[in-house]
């Protein structure tokens, strides 16, 4: 995936960054990511869509339009595909979307956009959705194996409360699986309905943030759960993700609600993780030097 | 052909007015603040965007259709669709040109000439200046969810690609 700085996109579309940064707020495109430094990145994708859509355009509004609906395409070409159950097509459908954004917008843009296309015109108990379903969770655990390894020591612990990969919520929670791995986190999903042995496995992985994901399974079970996890680590923070809303009224012992698009959750699970971390480095006691200088 | 016999009974020839079109020379300008470009020289394809306000791109049309600079206008194209809005027409129409753009321009004006036939004026004229006939018409509107305000509209074509310039006349 080739990124733009502001100034080279500006120079590829023939105005000026100040111009560019105008048309963002304006018309909302291009929408640029921004790197660790905060500065805009452009995918290079977005920029010549939008380039060759000024060439024969009438107005700003309408080339970004005709960009918007060429960029849009790539999520049409997957719903066909899903729903004539060809998944070498979903894949060379979805790789055409990787050859104009990031893998992130990829993700959130095409794939979740397309299986919530077709749950919406098939419904969430049909064939169609079926095999979408399966198609996406397994794109999404393929994509997740082949993250570099993490670089910041942050571990998530992810408690997954769906039902299956059938459930609606699943693919949103392999999203926030590999969009947290890819932001250099280390991910250890476990379902809620395991909780023997959990002190064991987290003496190893030692989390610095729980998230709960998913509404199939109940309270109760996620209660046991969380519990089991408390009495491995000792208080952590903790977060909700796609709990559903009727949950989210439930009063709880500070719980962090994350965002439903997984993007954003993975960056707002990654501040809870760091600000432990930062709260556990500062309380850690500095030693003291003896009178003796020992 | 007309004439009247000569000596010898023959019809003469006449001479009629010429049909040739008067030239008129055509002017470049912004499509969302009107303001016209440095030189009136072509702009090249990729270098369109206005340099004043950044928010629109260079049109050409004929000098006696030209928008004056923050006069309000909008740009149709030949499916009767709204492609550009001038700063100057948002406020007028109380639109942000973001949500009008590739909705039906029904949506936004309705003909107000009642002497004329007038659901066929404001589309006709739209669809002739897309087409190219680049001579001015005038036209009566009023904004679609208001009566009784009649603006009168003049339309002409512009481009690239072909479109219809209709410009309020007389409107700030």
């Amino acid at each position: 995936m080739r990124y733009l700085k502001t100034s080279e996109a500006a120079a590829l579309l023939n105005v000026s960054p100040n111009t560019l940064r105008a048309w963002e707020r304006r018309f909302g495109f291009p929408r640029p990511q921004r790197s660790p430094g905060r500065h805009r990145l452009y995918t290079h994708g977005e920029i010549t869509a939008l380039r060759d859509a000024l060439l024969d355009g009438l107005s700003i509004s309408s080339a970004v339009s005709r960009a918007r609906e060429g960029l849009g395409a790539d999520t049409n070409a997957l719903v066909g595909a899903l729903n004539a159950f060809d998944g070498m097509r979903a894949d060379s459908a979805l790789e055409g979307a990787l050859a104009l954004r990031s893998l992130d917008r990829a993700v959130q843009e095409v794939l979740l956009t397309a299986l919530d296309e077709v749950a919406r015109r098939h419904g969430t108990d049909s064939v169609q959705w079926a095999f979408a379903a399966r198609w996406g969770n397994g794109w999404l655990r393929r994509a997740q194996r082949l993250v570099t390894p993490p670089m910041q020591p942050l571990r998530i612990v992810l408690g997954d409360a769906s039902r299956d990969d059938l459930d609606p919520d699943a693919a949103y929670i392999r999203s926030l699986e590999l969009l947290a791995t890819r932001a250099g986190a280390t991910v250890l999903g476990l379902s809620v309905r395991g909780v023997a042995n959990m002190a064991e496995v987290l003496a190893t992985h030692r989390p610095d943030a729980v998230v709960i994901a998913g509404s199939a399974q109940s309270d109760d079970a996620v209660a046991r759960w969380a519990y089991a996890v408390r009495l491995a680590t000792g208080p952590l923070p903790v977060a909700t993700y796609r709990r559903g809303a009727q949950r989210q009224r439930v009063r709880t012992t500070g719980a962090a609600i994350l965002p439903s698009v997984p993007g954003e959750a993975a960056r707002h699970l990654m501040e809870l993780a760091a600000h432990r971390v930062v709260d556990t480095q500062d309380r850690t006691p500095t030693p003291r030097m003896a009178a003796d200088g020992a | 052909m007309t004439g009247s016999p000569d000596r010898s009974g023959r019809a003469a020839l006449r001479l009629v007015p010429a049909t040739a079109e008067t030239a008129c020379p055509s002017q470049w300008f912004c499509g969302h603040c009107g303001a016209p470009p440095p030189t009136n020289e072509t702009p090249a394809p990729p270098a369109r965007v206005c340099g004043e306000c950044g928010l629109g791109l260079l049109l050409e049309a004929r000098a006696d259709a030209v928008p004056s600079p923050n006069e309000a206008f909008l740009i149709v194209d030949g499916s009767l669709s709204v492609c550009a809005l001038s700063a100057t027409s948002e406020k007028l129409l109380a639109v942000s040109e973001t949500d009008v753009v590739n909705r039906p321009v029904m949506e936004l004006l309705s003909p107000a000439d009642a002497e004329a036939n007038a659901p066929e004026s404001l589309a006709a004229a739209i669809m002739w200046a897309a087409r190219g006939e680049d001579e001015p018409r005038k036209v009566t509107v009023r904004p679609a969810n208001v009566f009784g305000v009649r603006m009168p509209l003049r339309v002409g074509a512009c481009g690239p690609p072909r479109a219809a310039l209709l410009v309020f006349d007389d409107a700030r």
